[in-house]
């Protein structure tokens, strides 16, 4: 077959394998089956230079929605979608007296909002297929093969992330690159985040880490920093326990679009069915009565 | 309206895959939920370098096309 | 002026959320009982369900209708079989409602529907819509089973086993048909739209009340006498029933500072559609001749289209407090948490 002129301005690749547990380079961490792994988004540091969308864009292959401009600051993607596993926002605030203003940033927050991959995921929880599941990394994808597009788990997030594509007719959402950590690989927008803004690691070497961020800020006199999505705190309540992928914020969850105190869903089902069966049990011995009666 | 493009799959994600097409232009498609092939079928596409023909319509909204059939040329 | 002392910037606790302010540019709050705090460019924080509405509400009606009358048919039977042959025999089409129209609604709101087997793959307790897909599963095919036994029994010279086979299967057809009246409930409010997740217990009451009174009132059209009188008396119980759970579920919402949604198209559909012309009409015409025994097929029908309304409506005011984060944001405030202020409130 003839070639394209351009195929061959292709320079070869230096190596021809995968770097063995690249993480270790990458992240300082090595993946491996059975531990739990999650984010620490760190908005403080977020410069909102969107290189975690174009990264998770890129290695996944999903193309670009939302087409247009949405006027809302810089933030032109606008919400997590079936099609969009990273979304920035951007949120101006009033600029405060200069004396006032907080010292590591203007009056312009940035955070870049992902799935949550909570402890007990609702979508996994309400997802009537197994499509769902659990990975050996802790971390919640949908499967394609068996998503058959019911459509449950999207109101069941309490987050908003879940969406089913209208095209393919399956749920998406962010996998915390599950092809990527089964090959050694950091994921994708972790790996982009020039500024470390999102970092990617093991769980508790991610929340103690967080930690010590909280009290650096506080000591520098950031008062308002704090987590959420770690256990205890805001974002991981209602039975949540916590979220493998964590924020720290320095504003109100609502701010950022995110729910100050989400529930766990599933904890709803007993009450509604002992409720509605005891409604039908109690009509059920009226009726009863009723077609027995001998007058 | 139903369009055509033949190529080789150069990257598959789940049910989304990129054709490089004869000319060396990139086309991404997402695989139609009414498309008779599975997105189990596309790696061993990719995996072989097979050619193919895929018919395709415009995703609304999206940079991307949306493929409804695919046919093996080799 | 030392920065931790401004209460407006500083961290929130999931007991004590600090005062809250808006950006100036920020138009004023909806709802005076909603969130009154910041919101994301007035973007929504959730997702709204991507069911079709019409067609959801279709078929939890037609599954309660089902299940009701397979098991109100049920029970007559055992209490007075003779004067219950005829109400039997209406009964075998009605339960064969939730199959032959009610799964292929379901089916036809997949966004993939030629993978609907996956359903059978899993049961989760954790998953309304898994309960529901193996209780619908065994209803079918008991409510098949009961009909076509009936049925055939009614034509057979030697009927004893036929009909021996038919009583068995509508028992467990009554049984499943209680938890189908009722699962939709759960369904609903197993998930993070305010307004589903905000009142389970009363949700569930008002679902199963009323397909209770659906299931009468499509079995009493037509009929006469006392059978008649007596699904007319469990109708009527039905739809106080389901008046009374209407009421305590729409206090709820009040208490969690969701009440908006009602005052959106789908809200006053919910409340001067359903409730109004559809439970509140038919109970006081039920009232009205409960004591002489009425004749007039207007209550039925008004009690079924209301029970209709209701299912589709409930759903429409879902989308609306999913889509507005002046509701999705009052109701994930800690004070909506379980067990933030009083047991009761916890699940109410």
């Amino acid at each position: 077959m003839e070639m394209h002129p351009r195929v061959r301005e292709q320079t070869r690749s230096e190596f021809d394998t995968l770097i063995p547990d690249e993480s270790e380079l990458t992240a300082n961490v090595r993946i491996e089956p059975g531990r739990a792994y999650g984010f620490f988004t760190d908005t403080t540091v977020c410069i909102g230079c969107k290189a975690c969308e174009v990264a998770c864009k890129e290695w996944n292959n999903l193309p670009a929605d939302n087409i247009g401009l949405t006027g809302e600051s810089y933030d032109n993607t606008g919400a997590l979608s079936a099609n969009t596993w990273r979304h920035v926002s951007f949120i101006e605030k009033p600029v405060l007296r200069h004396d006032l203003q907080q010292p590591f940033q203007s009056g312009w927050l940035m955070m870049s909002d992902v799935c949550k991959h909570c402890h007990n995921a609702p979508c996994l929880e309400a997802c009537p297929t197994g499509a769902i599941f659990k990975t050996e990394f802790d971390t919640v994808v949908v499967q394609q093969d068996i998503c058959n597009g019911c459509g449950y788990c999207v109101p069941a997030c309490p987050f908003g992330v879940v969406d089913v594509s209208k095209v393919d007719g399956k749920a998406h959402k962010c996998t915390l690159c599950y092809d990527r950590l089964k090959g050694g690989l950091e994921p994708a927008c972790a790996k982009s985040c020039p500024t470390d803004s999102i970092q990617f690691g093991e769980l508790h070497k991610l929340q103690a880490r967080a930690q010590e961020r909280v009290a650096e800020l506080h000591a520098l006199g950031v008062a308002n920093a704090y987590l959420y999505g770690t256990p205890g705190a805001a974002g991981a309540t209602g039975d949540l326990q916590y979220l493998n992928a964590f924020f720290l914020l320095t504003d109100r969850p609502e701010t950022y679009n995110l729910p100050a105190a989400p529930t766990r869903p599933a904890n709803r089902v007993a009450p509604a069915l002992t409720s509605g069966l005891a409604t039908v049990a109690g009509l059920a011995v009226a009726a009863l009565a009723l077609f027995a009666r001998r007058w | 309206m139903v369009q055509t493009v033949e190529g080789m799959v150069t990257i598959v994600q789940e049910s989304r895959f990129q054709l490089i097409d004869d000319d060396g232009v990139a086309h991404l498609f997402l695989l139609s939920r009414h498309a008779a092939a599975e997105p189990a079928d596309l790696a061993p596409l990719q995996h072989r370098q097979t050619r193919i023909r895929v018919h395709y319509r415009k995703a609304r909204n999206l940079i991307g096309q949306m493929a409804s059939s695919i046919g093996v040329l080799d | 002026m030392d920065l931790a002392d401004r209460a407006d910037i500083a961290p929130p606790t999931p007991e004590e959320p600090p005062p809250v302010r808006r950006h100036p540019s920020e138009p004023m709050p909806r709802w005076p009982s909603g969130w009154q705090g910041p919101t994301y460019y007035g973007r929504a924080q959730l997702k709204a369900a991507p069911f079709e509405n019409g067609v959801v509400g279709g078929y939890i009606f037609f599954a309660g209708l089902s299940g009701a009358s397979a098991l109100l048919s049920t029970i007559a039977s055992t209490a007075s079989p003779r004067a219950s042959a005829a109400l039997e025999r209406r009964a075998r089409w009605l339960t064969l409602l939730a199959p032959v129209l009610g799964a292929p609604l379901l089916i036809y709101d997949l966004h993939t529907p030629k993978r609907f087997y996956n359903m059978l793959r899993v049961a989760k307790g954790t998953s309304p819509m898994s309960i529901g897909t193996w209780i619908l599963s065994a209803f079918s095919a008991s409510a098949f089973l009961a009909s076509g036994a009936g049925w055939w029994g009614d034509r057979r010279p030697n009927r004893r086993g036929w009909r021996r086979l038919s009583t068995l299967a509508r028992w467990s057809s009554a049984l499943a048909g209680a938890g189908l009246s009722t699962y939709t409930a759960a369904l609903l409010s197993a998930t993070s739209t305010p307004l589903w997740a905000a009142a389970p217990r009363s949700l569930a009451a008002r679902f199963g009340a009323s397909s209770m009174a659906t299931g009468a009132a499509s079995l009493a059209l037509g009929q006469r006498g006392r059978t008649r009188r007596n699904l007319d008396a469990i109708t009527a119980a039905a739809l106080a029933a389901e008046l009374t759970a209407t009421l305590v579920s729409h206090h709820r919402y009040s208490r969690s500072g969701i009440a908006g949604a009602f005052q959106t198209p789908w809200g006053r559909l919910e409340e001067g559609g359903a409730t109004a012309l559809g439970l509140v009409a038919p109970l006081a015409m039920y009232g009205a001749t409960l004591a002489r025994g009425g004749r007039s097929p207007l209550p039925a029908l008004a009690t079924l289209a209301g029970s209709l309304l209701f299912r589709i409506s409930i759903m429409g005011v879902g989308d609306v407090s999913a889509r507005d984060p002046e509701l999705s944001f009052r109701f994930a405030q800690p004070d909506n948490l379980p067990g933030a202020h009083s047991p009761s409130r916890a699940s109410g």
